[in-house]
């Protein structure tokens, strides 16, 4: 309850802020991008423009935008000392921080859920003859909302066990080389890590295994999971693990996707209100 | 050091006043007005039993009364903050504070006020003793509190893309308070500005923000971190005349301030916090008694004295208590008024004494002592008082 009123205050304050639109702005002009590019090609697929949009959008701009709009929500408070009228309200430091998830959650999603239409309407207008799949749009759609979620929670996380503004932008960008770019992209990812100690123990392994950590990332759970939102057949090797154990299948995704939602904020919950905030 | 707060002796002063009629020297502050907010917060019990205040339950009543008027505003117990292994920021702090008092909580910056302040409001947690505020616990019971308390922190800066408006409109629904808005930025001068957002406001319109929120929803007690910083004089007058008003009505105000002057005007105690610890606690009058048993002389003379004028032959005379020499004045400090007349001899003796000034120890410069007189090397914070630097003055001289 007392989260509602954070979150209401925050959202009145942080719409209000230019920066936050940038990265959003961006999504939509990529996504522009990629439905002009498919209306010039000669047999226009509206998968292969989800596909650019996982895979870009994923990549780099659902973290960009979940990272810049939430990494100062708690840590530019207890900076500028504002967090100091926020406590002397009846409001708990558990509130703070659930009411600033609830304020970035929704003013991202509204972001995106507005470039998300935005993008039907490009699809209407700039290839009309193409066959937009209602049904596996929503499915990832809502699949990147996941994602963004768990990025904005981690990005609140952050932003509420750090104490100043230039600490919670390093942590947002330690946070997206290290569980984005190194892990899921670089051979000096732990997949690559695991599988050289593995090779150096003389242990046996399967590829599911490194798979599996693959996976353990926000980013490569989101990739692996988005075999829900396409017909993993047509895209061998690009959607989906190929792999039958359980904790590769799709669904196992979202339960990683939905950790990376909780841990990180009761993590920051945790070491917020031990914090002093003098 | 000064005794235990008089909160509950107070009150009960107060109770006989209105009661039987006796006259007091509170009567002004805390009249009837004060008396009926007073008995808004007695439970119904209470409250019936006080119409029949004259039969024989009065005893009965009273001592539920006293009872009830024992909640201090504040209460700190040992209350100890610690960063690092070094810097010890507030030692051993005991401080009561009575319901309905105005209490002035001075210091030199880095004195430790607001680090308490912090420690009240949860901010900061206490490295051991503890703190209640109106009764609650101040680590486990803060949201009780805080529905209580209007608050002024210190150095927090509003949300600058929102409006004044806004900003009160947010306090009054979080405390779940049915304010009239306009009427609040009204009080504390800033109506006309209600609709801008306050990244553009002066700091001192920031302030007056700042206290106008702490005043929504009729809090119990008020905290108030350095409320004048950033205030014009009449922003300051204002400021008092606003703390008045609110103690008139039964709520206390616990305010920081490290400029004596302006705690004086407004309060019924202080506390004077010096290098973590309070080294005096009393009513200003308190203080004041204390402050005319010093006096000071001031004697300009003609030529510098020569060696054998050194200062130790003023400091031999009974009842010099410090003396200073600079740009051709001599400066000491009498415990009693009636040595004065033996420095000017003294001094005349040996040199041609051109002007005298004489002065009474003023509550500024008994502050100063407080606050000046026990630094020492290596302290946190320089307090720049001129207390220390007169010691400092003294020794090169002497």
């Amino acid at each position: 309850m007392n989260a509602i009123s954070v979150a209401k205050r925050d959202l009145l304050d942080v719409r209000r802020a230019k920066l936050i639109w940038v990265p959003v702005a961006l999504y939509v002009l990529f996504m522009l991008l990629f439905y002009w590019g498919q209306s010039n090609s000669m047999n226009p697929s509206f998968y292969r423009i989800m596909l650019s949009l996982a895979t870009i959008g994923g990549v780099l701009l659902i973290p960009l935008v979940a990272l810049v709009a939430a990494y100062l929500s708690v840590a530019g408070e207890r900076e500028s000392g504002s967090v100091r009228y926020q406590l002397s309200l009846p409001v708990s430091r558990t509130d703070v921080v659930l009411g600033k998830l609830l304020s970035r959650v929704s003013v991202v999603s509204g972001a995106l859920l507005a470039s998300f239409a935005i993008g039907l309407v490009a699809a209407w207008t700039l290839v009309p003859e193409m066959s937009v799949e209602y049904g596996d749009y929503a499915v990832f759609v809502a699949l990147t909302l996941l994602y963004a979620l768990a990025y904005v929670s981690i990005a609140v996380a952050i932003s509420a066990a750090t104490a100043s503004r230039s600490r919670a932008m390093g942590g947002a960008i330690g946070f997206f080389f290290v569980f984005n770019i190194i892990w899921n992209f670089l051979p000096i990812g732990p997949e690559y890590m695991a599988r050289f100690v593995f090779e150096e123990l003389g242990l046996s392994y399967a590829d599911s295994h490194l798979e599996f950590i693959f996976s353990l990332s926000p980013t490569g759970a989101y990739l692996n999971g988005l075999g829900l939102a396409f017909p993993a057949e047509q895209f061998p090797g690009l959607v989906g693990s190929g792999f039958d154990v359980f904790y590769l299948q799709e669904w196992f995704m979202l339960v990683i996707l939905v950790a990376w939602v909780v841990v990180p904020l009761g993590l920051g919950i945790w070491r917020f209100r031990r914090a002093d905030l003098g | 050091m000064g005794d235990a707060p008089a909160a509950p002796s107070r009150i009960g002063l107060v109770f006989t006043t209105d009661v039987v009629g006796v006259p007091s020297s509170f009567s002004d502050r805390h009249g009837p007005q004060y008396y009926k907010r007073r008995v808004r917060h007695l439970t119904p019990i209470c409250r019936q039993q006080h119409n029949v205040i004259h039969s024989e339950s009065f005893r009965k009543s009273y001592k539920i009364f006293a009872e009830w008027s024992t909640v201090p505003a504040i209460e700190t117990t040992a209350l100890t903050k610690r960063y690092g292994e070094t810097v010890l920021a507030v030692d051993g702090l005991d401080l009561t504070v009575g319901e309905g008092e105005i209490f002035g909580f001075l210091g030199p910056n880095g004195a430790g006020k607001s680090t308490t302040i912090n420690m009240l409001l949860d901010f900061v947690r206490p490295s051991s003793g503890t703190a209640t505020v109106l009764g609650y616990d101040a680590q486990t019971e803060t949201e009780a509190i805080r529905e209580r308390i209007g608050v002024l922190p210190e150095g927090a800066t509003l949300y600058e893309r929102l409006t004044a408006r806004e900003h009160v409109e947010w306090v009054a629904e979080t405390k779940r308070a049915d304010t009239d808005v306009d009427a609040v930025l009204e009080r504390v001068g800033i109506l006309e500005d209600a609709d801008r957002p306050t990244g553009g406001f002066s700091k001192g319109m920031r302030q007056r923000l700042g206290l106008g929120m702490a005043l929504v929803g009729e809090p119990e007690l008020l905290i108030l971190d350095e409320p004048s910083s950033g205030l014009d004089p009449t922003g300051i007058q204002d400021m008092r005349n606003l703390l008045r008003a609110e103690a008139d009505s039964g709520t206390a105000v616990f305010f920081s301030s490290h400029i004596l002057s302006e705690v004086e005007a407004v309060c019924d105690r202080v506390g004077i916090m010096n290098e973590g610890e309070l080294v005096a606690l009393d009513s200003i009058d308190g203080l004041r008694d204390e402050a005319t048993g010093g006096a000071t002389i001031e004697l300009e003379f003609e030529a510098e004295p020569s060696v054998d004028l050194e200062m130790p032959a003023l400091d031999a005379i009974d009842g010099v208590q410090q003396t200073t020499v600079e740009d051709g004045v001599v400066t000491a400090v009498c415990a009693d008024p009636s040595v004065k007349i033996d420095v000017a001899r003294a001094l005349d003796q040996r040199t041609t004494v051109t002007d005298i000034h004489s002065t009474d120890t003023s509550l500024e410069e008994l502050f100063n002592q407080y606050t000046g007189g026990t630094a020492h090397a290596g302290s946190r914070d320089s307090t720049g008082s001129t207390g220390e630097s007169d010691t400092r003055k003294q020794e090169v001289t002497a």
